[in-house]
């Protein structure tokens, strides 16, 4: 596919041009927290400071919290209306490949079956331009798990940083698409070309953590029933949620209601498989204990998954080893599974 | 269930959007017990009241707006289409605002999700039906559908049991089974008061005495958690293997439809895979969270 280049002085300009057809989010640490936020023009130092964001760019498509549709009450009895969608295209600016491979695993839960209106609506809507990894977490464990710092799953067009410029690679027709409109490309040379890769390379050398996820969903199997192995594993989880808040894969959800003001509107939020509430019904809770929770989300991720749909729900970002708050860590728990 | 099995099958979407519930009106109200009511409903929309079908054993997601929704299996039988019903125990949140609703009220319906029982697998056979308390709830939605077809079965047992004479639910519906010749109905409670003159004892204790016969037959269970488990080894002792003995499953889903994550039992989605199981199949599940 087409493979062009862009001088990272020419990416403020870029970015003004996109923002015409799209809302264009970009890396930023404007509330104090990376996320990805609306571009607002001229500032595109996040090139130089941006590893990962804090939050997952998930946010974008399946929102923290989300309005469904609102309901009020008149002497007919209740109208129901469907909340609009968000205005327009999204581009996403910067997304991290294991991020971009995330969400086409979301895509999967989301159009199974039943087809999701409010995750499809805007995932149909968004481009993903992502940037390859330079400069890699310790925590970053993606080359264990099929994929690396340069993965272009799910992605439209492909970003890698050769110094000043970036090469840019259409990843598919939407990208090449969009690639072949926008202002300021000049076709990738040869030797751009060979600098790309060996970013590439050095980049894949960098992440160094490992996972063993050979056998995993036998592996798992086997030692499902070991309660004291997952004792052990979940002695210091405090079940705040944080991994599965800001992981890229997770997408457990509850339905709410909420009154004001005499509107009332039916949400959806983001809920975790931490919570002990998460399960509970009146009388019975199946996963009542902390480590029943902590063993549903690991094996979630690398058994349940995989069985249905061939695929490991990890892309190794390693954010719920960065930001665990008492530092319990996936790839310990994987690589000390019993009968290995 | 394979994913194309439920893509095939009746879909009632409101606006496209699988979320967005339908609204019904609750026609009539039946203080069952204490804390279980059985309330008739039916859609506001003439096209959808004309056109809804489901099956024995489905479920709904039942919202009342600014409360909440709540998944409830449809109690009603599929042959007799004029309204339906669903029987609520009030024992959270949800359960307690429908409570407190009158006639007239309007809810919100999305559904009917879920796989509903083998209705196939059951015909030509001797069925046993084995409840507790609310536990009867899906399962006379069964027994009727059965009953109206009764010549498509062969022998029917039915054993119910409540805690006290109080807690017996559908006494409407056991009176009638009781009439029925075709029927062996049964009724025992855990506990009896000065008025009782029937049976005493727990479920799986009677189902003991009565010991039907396992030949060419299915039993159908459901109850509260304990008197299921305690009912599988009696069936087993009986000689029914774990193919012949069919359950269906409580579990908080709110979504209903294999998303939301929480139904799961291991790569199970009671929602969507079930909420009806066989105990062969049970017995297979990765983890015994049920």
């Amino acid at each position: 596919m087409t493979v062009k280049k862009i001088a990272k002085k020419e990416l403020a300009r870029l970015l003004d041009e996109w923002s015409r057809q799209f809302s264009v989010l970009v890396p930023s640490v404007e509330t104090g927290v990376a996320q990805m936020t609306g571009w607002q023009g001229e500032d595109t130092s996040f090139v130089d400071w941006y590893r990962n964001t804090i939050l997952p760019p998930k946010d974008a498509i399946l929102p923290v919290m989300e309005e469904m549709f609102s309901f009020s009450k008149n002497e007919d009895g209740y109208r129901l209306e469907m909340s609009p969608p968000d205005s327009g295209r999204q581009l996403i600016f910067g997304i991290r490949p294991c991020d971009a491979r995330a969400l086409a695993m979301l895509d999967v839960v989301f159009k199974q079956d039943y087809e999701d209106t409010y995750y499809m609506r805007r995932r149909l809507n968004t481009v993903l331009v992502g940037i390859g990894c330079t400069n890699p977490y310790d925590s970053c464990f993606c080359t264990s798990l099929s994929s690396g710092p340069s993965d272009t799953a799910g992605l439209d067009l492909m970003l890698t940083d050769i110094g000043d410029e970036f090469v840019i690679e259409a990843v598919t027709e939407a990208g090449r698409e969009l690639l072949d409109k926008s202002q300021g490309m000049r076709p990738a040379t040869a030797d751009d070309e060979a600098r790309a890769r060996e970013s590439r390379d050095i980049a894949n050398q960098r992440v160094t953590q490992n996972v063993d996820v050979k056998k995993m969903p036998d592996r798992l199997l086997a030692a499902f029933d070991n309660e004291e192995y997952w004792r052990k594993i979940a002695a210091k989880c405090i079940s705040c949620g944080i991994c599965t808040l800001l992981c890229p894969t997770c997408y457990c959800f509850d339905i709410n209601d909420e009154v004001s003001d005499n509107r009332g509107a039916r949400y959806r939020s983001l809920d975790s498989c931490a919570f002990c509430i998460y399960t509970k019904m009146p009388v019975e809770n199946p996963r009542e204990e902390k480590w029943q929770r902590v063993r549903n989300r690991v094996c979630h991720k690398y058994e349940f998954y995989p069985r249905l749909f061939d695929t490991i729900a990890c892309t190794g970002c390693g954010r719920c080893i960065r930001l665990c708050p008492v530092n319990w860590d996936i790839t310990r728990t994987l690589n000390s599974i019993p009968g290995q | 269930m394979a994913i194309d099995e439920i893509s095939n099958r009746k879909r009632f979407l409101a606006g496209d959007n699988v979320y967005l519930p339908h609204i019904a009106v609750i026609e009539k109200i039946i203080e069952e017990t204490p804390d279980t009511r059985t309330f008739h409903f039916s859609f506001k929309d003439e096209k959808l009241r004309r056109e809804f079908s489901f099956e024995s054993g489905q479920f709904g997601e039942f919202s009342i707006f600014g409360v909440g929704e709540a998944p409830f299996c449809i109690s009603s039988s599929p042959t007799r289409c004029d309204h339906l019903e669903f029987a609520v125990k009030r024992v959270g949140r949800v359960t307690s605002a429908l409570h407190r609703l009158g006639a007239g009220a309007e809810i919100g319906f999305r559904g009917p999700y879920g796989n509903g029982f083998p209705l196939g697998y059951l015909e030509g056979k001797n069925l046993v039906f084995i409840a507790g308390g609310i536990g009867l709830a899906p399962l006379r939605s069964l027994i009727w559908n059965v009953l109206d077809k009764r010549d498509k079965y062969r022998k029917i047992d039915i054993i119910y049991g409540a805690r006290s004479p109080a807690d017996l639910c559908f006494t409407y519906d056991l009176d009638s089974w009781k009439q029925d010749k075709t029927v062996n109905m049964v009724t025992t409670v855990d506990k009896g008061d000065d008025s009782w003159t029937g049976r005493e004892g727990f479920v799986p204790q009677v189902l003991e005495q009565l010991a039907p016969s396992a030949k060419e037959a299915v039993a159908v269970v459901c109850g509260p958690p304990v008197m299921i488990r305690f009912t599988f080894p009696v069936l087993a002792k009986l000689g029914f293997t774990p193919g012949q003995m069919i359950t269906t499953l409580e579990k908080r889903m709110k979504c209903g439809i294999g998303k939301c994550g929480r139904c799961n039992i291991g790569d199970i989605y009671v929602c969507r895979d079930g909420p009806v199981f066989s105990y062969a199949q049970i017995r297979d599940f990765i983890s015994s969270e049920y």
